[in-house]
C-alpha cells in the first residue's frame, strides 16, 4: 500500500462517521460529557437524566464521530447490547468519586466486554475517569485497578482523568481515540 | 454464580456496636444520594455516636447523651422545593430530632401521674418521723409490692440502694415524685398521606407502658395514643404498613412473646398471635399483611394478618436477624434471615432462593438504597465491621434459575397438587380399558417382558465382546490422541480415546499421566475411562498447570512460539486392569508459558534472583 492510499483513507475516513458507544452507570456524566464535546455555542445544559438514548456528533483529528449516548438508568443497562454490533469505539464514563458503585461499573463492563457482539473485537475502548475535580475522586490508576482494566488483552484501552463541566482532559482521550480508529483503519487496508 | 457484588471496605477504622433500629437509610441531603446512618452504642471508653456514611465512608461523627434506641429519617413538611427529611433519635427518656445534622428540638412523653399506691407510700417516705432504719425498710417493702411495671424511675432507682443510701437520700430530698415520665420503647415511622417517596411521615413511638403515641412531624403535638392491648404488653419492634389519613396498620412485636395489631381508629390494639418462645424480629410483607418472626426455638413461620400460621421453618441455627430484601425490578420481596453461624439466607415463601456467607456472624442487616444504588445489602458484624453488598443487575431468584434450592419437605399444609383436566383422548382410552381389561393388560406384560428381554441380550452380547477384547491382548482398535489449549499457565489437555472397532468394546481402560512434578501440577491425573462403545468417542479434558517453583529467569524469557525444552515434555499412558505395561503411551510437548500470563509476584522473584545472580557475577 503506498503512501497516495494512505492518504486517500485518511481523507476518506474523515468524511465517514466513526460510531461510537458512550456508556456508564447512570449519574456518570455521558451527556455532559458529550455536550462539552460541542462547539460552545450549540452546548445544552443537561440537567436531566437520558431516557432511552441520544445521537450526538463531533470530530477530533480528521476523524468525524457520530457519538450514541445511552441512558446507564439499571432497567436501560440491558438495551446496550443492541448498539454493540454498529459501534467502532468505546466511551465509557466512570464517576471516579462514587467508590460504592465502582463494582457495579466493573461488572457492567464485564458484561459488555463478554458479549458475543464485543468478544475478540479489537475496538478502542476509552475510560473517562470522570468528576476528577470532586471531593475524595479517585485518580485514574486507581480507577483503572478498580475496574480490572489491565485484564482485557482484546481491546486497545486508554484512561484518563476528566471533568466534563470544564472540559478539561476530554481532548487528550478523545485524541487518543481518533488516533487507534486511524491506526485501526490502516490496517485493515 | 454469586448474585452480588462485594464492596471493599477499609474495616480498620470501623467498629461499630448497634442495633438493627438503629440503622437508618436516609436521603439527607435531598440529592438521591442515600446516607447510611447508625446510631453507635460505643465500646468501653468509647460513648454512643450517630455516624453518617457515604457509601462505606464515614462522613459525620456525632456524640449522643444517651444510648439510642432508634434512627429513622423522614420528610417533615411537603413545600416545594423540598427541605431534606430531619433525622429522629430516640433515647429511653426522649427523643431527639435533628435538622441538617444539628440538634433542632428535644422531645419528652408527656408525663403522667403516679399511681394511688405508689404516691401513698410516698408521702409516708417523706414524712420525717419515718426517717429511721426501722420504718424504710418495711416501705421499701411495700415499694416492691406495686407491680414493678407501673414504678416510677424514682421508685425503681430507690429500691436499687442500700439501707444507708436511702436514708441519704430520702434526707436530700425536697420534693416528692408526683409525675411519672414515660420511657420510649421503640420508634417508627408511618406515611401521612401518600406512599410517595418524600411524602410527609408522622413519627410512631411505643412506649414501655405499652402505648402507641403518634406524633405530628411538625408540632410533634399528640394525633393518636391507643393503648397496645388490655393485657399489659411491651412494645420492641414496630412495623408500620399503609398510611396515617387513610387507612393504617401497626404491627408491634412485645416482650411478652406476642405480636400485637393497631389499626385506624382503633382505642386499644388486639392481640394477634402468641408464639411460643421469645421473638427475636418481625417484619411484614407489604404485600399481603402477612407477618414473618424470627424465634428464639430456631424456627422462622409466617403468619396471616389475621394472626393465622400459615408455615413454619425450623432452622440449622439461632437466627440473629431479619430483613426483607424487595427486588422490584424483579416483582420479589425475600425475607432475608441471619442465621448465629454465619449463614444469610434468602427465601422466597418458604423456598430458600441464596445463601451467603459471613465470616464472623452477621449481627444486624438492612437492605436498601445506598449511595445512588438501589439494592444494597449492608451487614454489620458481630466483630463490628461493615459490610456492604450490591446486587447484581442480571441476578435472578426465580425457581429455575441455578443454584437455587428447592422448597424443603414437602409436609402438611402444602398447596394441593395440579392435576390436568381429562382430555377427550383420555376419556376414550379410559372407556376402552374398561371394555376390555384383561386383554390389555396381558398384552402390555408380553411386551414389557421382551423389552426387558432385548435388553438384557444386548447387553450380555456387548459385555461377551469387550472380554474378547482382553482376551486378544493387542488393542489396534483404540486411539488416543491430544489435543492442548490455553496460554497457560494453566492448559487444557483434552484427551480423545477412540474406539475404531466396528464391534467391541473396550473396558476396564484408565489414563494415566507422567509429568516432571516440579514443573507441572495436572488436576486429574488418573483418569478412569467408563466402558467405551463400538465406534464412539470419548473426550477427557483436563487441568494441567505450569508450576514455577524455582522462578528461573530463563523461563520467562523464552520465546513465546518457541518449545519449552525438556521440561515441558507429559506423558499420558493408558493402561488396562490385569496388565503390567501400559497399552499405549503418547507424549505431549507443552508449549510455554506465554510471559503476559504468569502471575506478578512469580515475575517480580524471578527478576530478583536474576538481580541477585547479577550481583554476583
Amino acid at each position: 500500500m503506498g503512501l497516495l492510499d494512505k492518504l486517500s483513507v485518511w481523507l476518506g475516513r474523515g468524511r465517514t462517521e466513526v460510531t461510537v458507544l458512550v456508556l456508564g452507570l447512570d449519574n456518570s456524566g455521558k451527556s455532559t460529557l458529550l455536550d462539552a464535546l460541542r462547539p460552545p455555542e450549540q452546548r445544552v445544559h443537561h440537567s436531566q437524566p437520558t431516557v432511552g438514548q441520544q445521537q450526538d456528533h463531533f470530530q477530533s483529528s480528521g476523524v468525524s464521530f457520530s457519538a450514541w449516548d445511552v441512558s446507564g438508568a439499571p432497567r436501560h443497562r440491558a438495551l446496550w447490547e443492541r448498539h454493540y454490533r454498529r459501534a467502532h469505539a468505546v466511551i465509557f464514563v466512570v464517576d471516579s468519586a462514587d467508590h460504592l458503585r465502582l463494582v457495579v461499573a466493573r461488572e457492567e463492563l464485564e458484561l459488555m466486554l463478554a458479549h458475543p457482539d464485543m468478544f475478540g473485537r479489537r475496538l478502542p475502548l476509552l475510560v473517562f475517569a470522570n468528576k476528577c475535580d470532586a471531593n475524595h475522586a479517585l485518580a485514574p490508576m486507581q480507577v483503572a485497578a478498580a475496574l480490572g482494566l489491565e485484564r482485557i488483552t482484546d481491546k486497545p484501552w486508554h484512561i484518563c482523568a476528566s471533568n466534563a463541566l470544564s472540559g478539561a482532559g476530554l481532548t487528550d482521550g478523545i485524541a487518543w481515540l481518533a488516533r487507534q480508529i486511524r491506526d485501526l483503519h490502516i490496517q485493515h487496508h | 454464580m454469586t448474585r452480588w457484588l462485594d464492596v471493599e471496605v477499609g474495616n480498620d477504622d470501623i467498629e461499630i456496636n448497634t442495633l438493627p433500629s438503629n440503622l437508618a437509610l436516609v436521603d439527607l441531603h435531598n440529592d438521591n444520594e442515600y446516607k447510611l446512618l447508625i446510631g453507635d452504642l460505643g465500646k468501653g471508653e468509647e460513648g454512643p455516636k450517630l455516624k453518617v456514611f457515604r457509601g462505606a465512608m464515614q462522613l459525620l461523627d456525632l456524640p449522643l447523651p444517651d444510648l439510642p434506641l432508634g434512627v429513622v429519617g423522614f420528610y417533615a413538611s411537603d413545600t416545594v422545593p423540598r427541605i431534606p427529611p430531619v433525622v429522629a433519635v430516640a433515647f429511653s427518656s426522649c427523643i431527639y430530632i435533628y435538622k441538617n445534622m444539628k440538634l433542632f428540638y428535644k422531645y419528652y412523653l408527656p408525663s403522667i401521674d403516679l399511681s394511688t399506691s405508689e404516691s401513698e407510700i410516698w408521702k409516708q417516705i417523706m414524712d420525717p418521723q419515718n426517717h429511721n432504719e426501722e420504718v424504710i425498710p418495711i416501705l421499701t417493702e411495700n415499694l416492691k409490692a406495686v407491680p414493678h411495671k407501673v414504678l416510677s424511675a424514682e421508685s425503681r432507682n430507690f429500691l436499687s440502694m442500700t439501707l444507708d443510701q436511702q436514708l441519704e437520700y430520702v434526707e436530700q430530698m425536697t420534693e416528692m415524685p408526683s409525675r411519672k415520665i414515660p420511657e420510649v420503647a421503640c420508634i417508627t415511622t408511618l406515611k401521612m398521606h401518600s406512599i410517595e417517596r418524600q411524602s410527609v411521615s408522622c413519627l410512631v413511638v411505643g412506649t414501655e407502658d405499652g402505648e402507641v403515641i403518634v406524633l405530628d412531624p411538625h408540632t410533634f403535638h399528640q394525633l393518636s395514643i391507643a393503648k397496645l392491648c388490655a393485657i399489659k404488653r411491651t412494645p420492641y419492634q414496630m412495623v408500620t404498613t399503609g398510611l396515617y389519613n387513610v387507612d393504617y396498620r401497626i404491627t408491634v412485636a412485645t416482650r411478652e412473646k406476642s405480636v400485637c395489631v393497631l389499626k385506624r381508629d382503633w382505642s386499644e390494639g388486639r392481640l394477634l398471635f402468641a408464639t411460643d418462645e421469645h421473638i427475636v424480629a418481625l417484619e411484614v410483607m407489604p404485600t399481603d399483611h402477612s407477618v414473618l418472626v424470627i424465634c428464639c426455638d430456631n424456627t422462622l413461620s409466617c403468619y396471616s394478618k389475621k394472626g393465622k400460621r400459615q408455615w413454619s421453618l425450623s432452622l440449622e441455627h439461632r437466627p440473629v436477624a431479619l430483613t426483607l430484601v424487595p427486588v422490584v425490578a424483579l416483582g420479589v420481596t425475600l425475607a432475608a434471615v441471619a442465621l448465629a453461624s454465619g449463614h444469610v439466607h434468602l427465601y422466597d415463601a418458604k423456598a430458600r432462593r441464596d445463601t451467603m456467607f459471613v465470616k464472623d456472624a452477621a449481627s444486624v442487616m438492612k437492605f436498601g438504597q445506598l449511595g445512588q444504588e438501589e439494592h444494597v445489602f449492608i451487614t454489620i458484624t458481630k466483630s463490628g465491621n461493615l459490610m456492604v453488598k450490591i446486587l447484581k443487575r442480571t441476578a435472578d431468584f426465580n425457581a429455575h434459575a441455578a443454584s437455587v434450592e428447592s422448597a424443603l419437605t414437602p409436609g402438611a399444609g402444602t398447596k394441593p397438587w395440579f392435576i390436568p383436566k381429562k382430555s377427550k383422548l383420555f376419556l376414550e382410552q379410559s372407556v376402552r380399558e374398561r371394555e376390555n381389561p384383561r386383554a390389555m393388560h396381558q398384552k402390555f406384560q408380553q411386551e414389557l417382558n421382551s423389552l426387558r428381554l432385548v435388553c438384557a441380550r444386548s447387553l450380555l452380547q456387548a459385555h461377551e465382546r469387550a472380554d474378547n477384547c482382553v482376551a486378544a491382548g493387542a488393542l489396534n482398535a483404540v486411539r488416543l490422541a491430544a489435543e492442548v489449549e490455553g496460554l497457560g499457565p494453566v492448559f487444557r489437555v483434552t484427551l480423545i480415546l477412540e474406539n475404531t472397532s466396528p464391534d467391541k468394546a473396550a473396558i476396564g481402560l484408565a489414563i494415566l499421566f507422567h509429568v516432571p512434578p516440579a514443573n507441572y501440577k495436572v488436576s486429574n491425573p488418573y483418569i478412569k475411562v467408563p466402558l467405551l462403545p463400538p465406534n464412539a468417542k470419548l473426550q477427557f479434558p483436563t487441568k494441567v498447570e505450569e508450576i514455577f517453583e524455582d522462578a528461573n529467569p530463563d523461563v520467562f524469557f523464552r520465546t513465546v512460539t518457541g518449545e519449552g525444552g525438556e521440561r515441558s515434555l507429559v506423558k499420558i499412558l493408558l493402561v488396562k486392569e490385569g496388565r503390567t505395561s501400559p497399552v499405549l503411551a503418547a507424549t505431549v510437548l507443552m508449549p510455554p508459558t506465554d510471559p503476559m500470563m504468569l502471575p506478578y509476584e512469580k515475575m517480580q522473584q524471578g527478576f530478583e534472583n536474576m538481580a541477585l545472580e547479577a550481583m554476583e557475577a
